[in-house]
């Protein structure tokens, strides 16, 4: 509007009117008053108007509307191309229920977005045309035909593909693996119960499952609600206190995805995150028989220091450490920690530099959680405490 | 005119009301004639909410055809409106009873 808006100013000066700016002759078309009560009659609001030169203002509008649109698109194609793989996109199904998903949501975006842009056209035709030619679009058939016809269509067609798509997702299957994760804040405890004469185990913030097999995860909440959500696998599902949700899928192939907490549950909710393993079935038999065994014994004289700060630190009063004194049961269970990708529910690699970080200064690094900073070690106890827990694999 | 939308919310009345009474009282399993309780009143209700609804489709239009060009404004307006409204409501009603036989009854 910036040729109107010129063109509004110089005939403000031209008529001599300090007051005179670019909105007023409008305002004063629709209020009848000029400036302070004055009387505005229609013809010197017209004139007004006219001098604005709004019809260049519209003659420019075209290609403005082009450049911003193109502008708009160059940014939705890299945001949008930035989440289409990775091992936490919705875009990246690994499994028929999130493809089943996948694919209900790029017809609805695709098939959205060509009849806003079919519509979009139609309205600026009916704009800019010239009346002639426009005339069609407003016949009486072209209404029933657009305007009731083809919406009834397409949402007769989508309203049972998209209930055949909730039939067909997140069903239970007789032979499923059970696995149990409770959303704490900010971490997530899962146990694998007992399955055919195996044992059960307790890990943290790790989800590793068999490929091809399916898999039921029971879901509930120690304290707030979380939300449980692998964008590679499917829906997400709330996690209340009390009640037990279940979700339902199958890995089609073997790899490392993420999942996270997908309702704000605190302060840390951000930093709220898993990693979810799909591996061969013999890979997975292998990783659950090594996970029900208890810790190893420690291997070396500043591992056996490692093990033995921990109990006098308290460590144990909090984490599981079985076969050792300890059997706290407030935090993770960290028998075998070592073998887990990484610490802090899903926020840094795990090794000992990061697990020394973590010990150290766990308040600095996630405000709010649980456990305390434990700053007091000395350098040389710090890294025998963390490497004991590396050790733990 | 109304008669289509008083159907319809009839008709949405005793869907949902059946499906969360017999499904928060754990009386689904039952069967009729081969067919889910649950499935069977939303059938029946959609048939005869539908019935209805096709009844005042067919007055309206033919009020509509009566009217003819030669009739007021207000008329006019009145049988189009009415045929445009119980045309909608026909539609809604089996857009309400089509999940019930795609989904299970207590999903």
């Amino acid at each position: 509007m910036g040729k109107g808006r010129a063109a509004g100013q110089e005939s403000c000066q031209c008529g001599g009117e300090a007051e005179f700016a670019f909105w007023r002759p409008v305002a004063g078309c629709f209020a009848g008053t000029k400036s302070h009560g004055q009387a505005y009659p229609f013809s010197a609001c017209k004139t007004h108007v006219g001098q604005m030169d709004l019809e260049a203002t519209w003659r420019d509008a075209p290609r403005r509307l082009r450049a911003a649109t193109a502008r708009a698109a160059a940014f939705a194609c890299v945001l949008s191309l930035m989440g289409c793989s990775g091992v936490q996109s919705a875009l990246d199904p690994a499994g028929g229920d999130a493809r089943q998903i996948y694919w209900l949501t790029v017809i609805m975006t695709v098939g959205g977005t060509l009849i806003f842009l079919f519509v979009t056209g139609l309205l600026l035709y009916a704009i800019f045309a010239p009346p002639e030619r426009r005339a069609w679009l407003g016949s009486r058939r072209t209404i029933v035909y657009g305007g009731l016809a083809f919406p009834i269509v397409i949402l007769s067609a989508l309203l049972p593909y998209g209930l055949i798509v909730m039939r067909d997702t997140d069903v239970p299957m007789p032979d499923a693996l059970p696995i149990e994760v409770i959303g704490e804040q900010y971490w997530w405890r899962v146990k694998y119960p007992v399955e055919g004469g195996k044992p059960e185990f307790a890990t943290a913030n790790e989800l590793v499952v068999p490929v091809g097999r399916p898999v039921t995860v029971s879901v509930t909440s120690a304290d707030v609600i979380h939300s449980f959500w692998i964008p590679n696998f499917g829906g997400k599902i709330d996690m209340i206190p009390g009640r037990i949700n279940r979700l339902n899928f199958t890995a089609e192939r073997p790899g490392i995805y993420r999942g996270v907490c997908a309702e704000f549950c605190g302060d840390q909710h951000a930093r709220m995150a898993f990693d979810m393993v799909a591996l061969e079935p013999a890979a997975f038999e292998a990783w659950r028989a090594a996970q029900a065994k208890p810790a190893q014994d420690p291997d070396a004289p500043h591992l056996a220091r490692g093990r033995e700060l921990f109990r006098i630190a308290g460590c144990g009063s909090c984490h599981v450490v079985r076969g050792t004194e300890g059997n706290g049961a407030f935090g993770p269970d960290l028998t075998h920690v070592g073998s887990r990708r990484t610490i802090g529910a899903g926020q840094f690699p795990n090794n000992i530099g990061t697990l020394a970080g973590w010990i150290a200064n766990t308040q600095h690094i996630k405000p709010g959680v649980r456990m305390p900073s434990y700053g007091s070690f000395t350098g040389e106890d710090l890294r025998a405490l963390a490497g004991y827990l590396e050790s733990l694999k | 005119m109304l008669a289509g939308l008083v159907a319809w919310a009839v008709q949405f009345t005793v869907i949902y009301g059946a499906t969360s009474t017999l499904c928060g009282r754990g009386w689904v399993g039952a069967t009729m004639l081969g067919v889910g309780n649950v499935q069977a009143i939303i059938l029946a209700a959609t048939l005869a909410a539908l019935a209805v609804t096709a009844l005042a489709l067919a007055w309206s239009l033919r009020l509509y055809g009566q009217a003819g060009d030669r009739a007021a404004p207000a008329d006019r307006f009145m049988s189009q409106t009415g045929a445009l409204i119980n045309g909608f409501s026909l539609l809604v009603i089996l857009w309400h009873g089509i999940p019930a036989f795609i989904l299970p009854a207590c999903a």
